[in-house]
């Protein structure tokens, strides 16, 4: 009875195994008997990408040149071509690491432009790998075609690499249009990653630009989506990224992240909403510095300085903040000032340097070392003879750091 | 297995070159290359015979790099040895082989050679210079690879190729794997070719170190086939462009120039191609087969 059993699962396996390889066959097929992006081709393709990790193998060696040989041989290069191209495509979409290597292989001058391109993109979309970046800079660095370098340089956008930012940027100013529609495209594709280079480009009021709003509007709407996916990287990159593009939109869906699993996603989330002039992040952050938790705490420091260093949105609270009630606020605030280089806070601070907390007192030492401005050298010099041992050694640090005037 | 194991150790014993693609099968067609020149050298007949087949084939290029130029010289190891004993008793070899390439498949193999040094005339001392570039086919049975072809005096121009003759039963055997093709039938294409016959892919070049070996025998042959044929129709116009039988009727070089292309049960692309094809036959038991086949050699005039 067992062994019957065992022998219907294993049939039902073999046949399932039977079916998968025949459908990838039969794509395949199709991929290789129509031109490439034509409605049949692409639909070979994205059958592909469908199926997934059990087609990726085949996909892989498809790539290679020396596959199409003995029992897959093939005569005619145009057929190596649609099959290169489309298992690119495929690969590209289903992201399995492995594909990296073999794809770098097929993006030199060997190989005609379509297979070129297919494999930087799916380098790209595959994501961060070394050798995958060192890839796209060669092409980035030497081909003499500007749509590869155009593609090397989002493919590297896409990985979190801005060597090719410049290269984005002239395409969208310059007169060729269909650079320009490729560097839109794959500002609309690289998600988080584009955003901090949308955001630069739409502040330079340059050629595009109710294009560059629209790609940045779907880019918003799919990032607000991304912040309920499973990864807590993939939802605190898109809370970053939405603080980043500041859309009023999105500030319902970051409020609800504020009480996320993750800290990270929340304090992202804070900082992209206190980026935004939001109430809501800003109270979070403020809340945090004072929070016994000393991760948070540092947490919170942390947030409040990018906030105060890309935005300057939290510079009159912070201020405020060191004639709080709470010395662990006082403190947290010094910090921050420091680390952000608020020359506005330098008054408050020298105040701060009498504070009755050890604490805030070589918080606000070292800040005004940050700030480094030789009117502090008084306050600084009083703080050489103070009680705690800790705020003297800092107080001549920060005196160490001033100015000669 | 022993016996492997014992010639590669004999092998790597002797062998002084290194190359980073050096595999234990380059190691050991090195050997049996070796052991020919060897032969040679030392005037030992015996030697010289043990690297080559049964079914040894030598093709002339007559200075050419045009396989239409190539004449058919020798047919079967036993009309070797004759001509050998000869060439050993008149002739004292002083000649070194590099091996500039060597490609292997499965059982088959190729490799090209550049022989080099002096042929001395044992009675009258009349010295013979030669550098002479060789192609050379090769299979492995029982451990050990054997040449089964030549081509000697290539060239690295295409001299004027000889105008040949069309012989009919060559032609039959041409126009039967095209209908095979056509008609999709893989059981007729494949009992046209001899079991260890060598496909290779020309790259539309003369050169056969560029040539790629794509097909080991026809096992590999039969399983490309039964993967290819159900997807595409071909329709192939073939001309023979020229035959060449040998003056025994064993061998047999032909040169087609066609039209290929093929439909697909998928898509609505049809793709197309003009080649030329060099094949070599070879009569077993009163019935041609196909021993090699050179798909894309040099360019369509």
């Amino acid at each position: 009875m067992r062994a019957s059993i065992a022998a219907f699962f294993f049939a039902v396996f073999a046949a399932a195994c039977s079916t998968t390889e025949q459908q990838i066959t039969e794509q395949v097929e199709q991929m290789a008997a129509n031109p490439i992006e034509s409605a049949a081709w692409q639909q070979a393709v994205d059958a592909l990408a469908v199926i997934g990790r059990p087609a990726a193998r085949q996909l892989i060696a498809q790539l290679n040149p020396d596959y199409y040989v003995g029992e897959n041989y093939r005569e005619f290069r145009d057929e190596q071509e649609k099959l290169r191209t489309g298992s690119a495509r495929a690969l590209g979409r289903i992201k399995p690491r492995g594909a990296t290597g073999p794809l770098k292989d097929r993006i030199t001058t060997a190989y005609t432009d379509a297979e070129r391109i297919a494999g930087i993109w799916a380098i790209g979309e595959i994501g961060f790998v070394q050798a995958g970046v060192d890839a796209l800079k060669a092409q980035l660095a030497n081909d003499a075609n500007p749509t590869i370098r155009l593609h090397a340089a989002i493919g590297l956008l896409k990985m979190d690499d801005a060597s090719g930012d410049e290269e984005i940027a002239q395409a969208l100013a310059g007169p060729d249009q269909a650079l320009a529609q490729i560097a839109l495209a794959g500002l609309g594709e690289a998600k988080h990653f584009g955003v901090p280079l949308m955001a630069r480009l739409a502040q330079t009021n340059g050629a595009r630009q109710s294009d560059l709003k629209q790609i940045m509007a779907q880019v918003g709407q799919g990032l607000v989506v991304q912040l309920d996916a499973e990864d807590p990287e993939m939802r605190r990159r898109a809370a970053l990224a939405l603080g980043q593009l500041g859309a009023d939109s999105s500030v319902d869906a970051l409020n609800a992240k504020l009480s996320d699993d993750s800290n990270q996603v929340r304090f992202s989330t804070a900082a992209a909403l206190a980026n935004m002039g939001q109430k809501s992040g800003i109270d979070f952050l403020f809340d945090a510095i004072r929070d016994t938790d000393p991760i948070l705490r540092t947490n919170a420091v942390k947030f409040l300085a990018e906030v105060q260093k890309s935005s300057g949105a939290v510079e009159t609270q912070l201020i405020a903040a060191l004639k709080s009630e709470d010395a662990l606020s006082r403190a947290g605030a010094a910090q921050v000032l420091g680390q952000a280089k608020v020359e506005a806070a330098i008054a408050a601070l020298e105040q701060a340097t009498t504070d009755a907390e050890a604490e805030v007192r070589a918080n606000a030492a070292i800040a005004l070392g940050h700030i480094g401005q030789s009117t502090s050298r008084p306050q600084l010099e009083a703080l050489l003879r103070d009680s705690d041992v800790t705020v003297a050694y800092y107080a001549e640090w920060a005196l160490n750091q001033l100015g000669n005037g | 297995m022993t016996r492997l194991f014992a010639a590669l150790f004999v092998a790597l014993l002797f062998y002084t070159g290194t190359d980073a693609a050096e595999t234990p099968e380059t190691i050991l067609i090195r050997q049996t290359l070796g052991t020919d020149l060897s032969g040679h050298r030392r005037g030992d007949a015996d030697l010289v015979l043990s690297s080559y087949d049964t079914y040894f084939v030598s093709y002339d290029a007559h200075g050419s790099s045009d396989p239409r130029a190539w004449t058919i010289t020798i047919e079967g190891r036993d009309s070797f040895a004759e001509q050998l004993k000869t060439d050993l008793q008149k002739n004292r070899y002083e000649t070194e082989r590099t091996i500039p390439s060597i490609q292997v498949r499965a059982d088959v193999a190729t490799a090209t050679t550049l022989d080099s040094g002096q042929i001395v005339d044992r009675q009258s001392g009349a010295v013979r210079t030669i550098y002479e570039k060789r192609f050379w086919t090769l299979f492995k049975s029982e451990d050990r690879w054997r040449a089964t072809a030549v081509v000697t005096e290539l060239g690295d121009t295409p001299a004027a190729a000889k105008k040949g003759s069309n012989d009919s039963e060559i032609s039959a055997v041409l126009e039967r794997e095209k209908q095979g093709r056509e008609a999709g039938d893989a059981a007729a294409i494949s009992s046209l070719f001899a079991e260890h016959f060598s496909g290779y892919r020309g790259k539309n070049s003369l050169n056969p170190a560029a040539w790629q070996l794509i097909f080991s025998g026809t096992e590999e042959l039969e399983k490309h086939l039964a993967k290819r044929l159900p997807h595409v129709t071909y329709r192939i116009n073939r001309q023979i462009v020229q035959t060449h039988v040998g003056a025994r009727g064993n061998e047999a070089i032909a040169i087609t120039r066609e039209d290929v292309s093929i439909q697909h049960a998928r898509g609505e692309v049809q793709h197309e191609m003009d080649r030329y094809v060099m094949w070599t036959l070879s009569k077993r038991d009163g019935a041609w087969k196909i021993s090699n086949m050179l798909y894309n050699f040099g360019q369509p005039d």
